[in-house]
């Protein structure tokens, strides 16, 4: 009986074990947030510059660390240092802009196109020298 | 002639002072990245939004960036960088406001590469330490770029890591700046 007993206990505490190391690890290698497939909060480009940039704080929430569908028109296509495309999207403010940096390329995309892109939205940074910041976004991809 | 006087005050006030304005540059999409390296992992982590602007003729030059931008290979990484290390939602920004002590050497209106020294202030986790370390200024096809390279003892911003993962994480950290700027 008591051999029995042991045994059952040697073989619960091994599942247990096993049980933690299979959690631990899918939690280890648990996959960035997918943007792509993501049910996005949709907004234009002016509005979301002007809540973002904004002093009133309590619309924020509905966009820092979301997904968003955004729309607008593309103020300039640029390539950051490691060579990834970078999308400004205009705004209300001239040297302000929703700065999309894409995941991948948005092809035969340039300045006047209206586009809809969909990404992480980080926030809203600027520096200081008077020169308006931008909201960012991240992981972006072109949205149909 | 006072009146005179007075036109000519107003004419010069109008007119705007876009020689002053050339000399300042700027990039929103600089890259700022960090490295950690034990015997058991090696972290890296790269943020490509990083706001900085030069001003060529005072030498001031600043870095500004949102945390949460900085992307991790492992999203498990990323999340405890962000929820427990850098407390994110509580410190969304890390800054460096600082002068490039010998700006005058260098000659923005030609090409070449310029070894130069920056001191200013650095702000990570709330926690402002000045700093001094090299960098390099150069000008490439007419346009500037500033890079460094700097280590950074983690618990001199208050960062504190668990000591379940402590051997994990270097207790300096490498950070790297990479930005490259238009004229604003």
């Amino acid at each position: 009986m008591q051999r029995k007993s042991k045994r059952k206990i040697v073989v619960f505490v091994a599942l247990l074990v096993a049980l933690s190391a299979f959690v631990g690890y899918g939690i280890w290698n648990k996959p960035h947030r997918d943007v792509r497939n993501a049910t996005p909060v949709k907004v234009n480009a002016a509005t979301l510059y002007k809540i973002l940039s904004g002093k009133n704080s309590s619309d924020k929430s509905n966009f820092n660390n979301k997904v968003l569908s955004v729309s607008g028109t593309v103020k300039q296509v640029l390539e950051n240092h490691l060579r990834q495309q970078v999308i400004l999207l205009k705004t209300d403010i001239e040297e302000g802009a929703v700065n999309c940096t894409m995941e991948e390329k948005f092809e035969n995309v340039k300045a006047g196109d209206s586009v809809l892109i969909k990404g992480i939205c980080i926030g809203y940074n600027a520096g200081d020298l008077d020169l308006p910041g931008d909201v960012f976004l991240i992981r972006c991809y072109h949205a149909d | 002639m006072n009146i005179r006087n007075a036109l000519l005050v107003l004419l010069i006030f109008s007119v705007k002072p876009t020689f002053l304005a050339a000399q300042v540059y700027f990039t929103k999409n600089g890259s700022v990245s960090f490295f950690s390296k034990t015997i058991l992992e090696n972290i890296t982590a790269t943020n490509n939004e990083t706001i900085s602007i030069l001003n060529s003729q005072t030498g001031e030059i600043q870095f500004s960036l949102l945390n949460n931008g900085f992307h991790f290979p492992k999203a498990k990484m990323e999340e405890d960088f962000n929820e427990d290390y850098m407390e994110s939602e509580k410190y969304p920004r890390s800054t460096f406001k600082g002068i490039i002590s010998d700006i005058n050497k260098i000659d923005f209106n030609n090409d070449g590469t310029w070894a130069v020294t920056v001191t200013g202030d650095l702000q990570i986790h709330g926690i402002t330490k000045t700093i001094s370390v090299p960098g390099k200024i150069s000008i490439i096809n007419g346009k500037i770029n500033a890079a460094a390279t700097f280590t950074v003892p983690i618990k001199d911003y208050n960062i504190k890591i668990p000591s379940i993962v402590s051997n994990k994480i270097s207790e300096k950290i490498t950070i790297s700046v990479n930005c490259l700027y238009q004229k604003k």
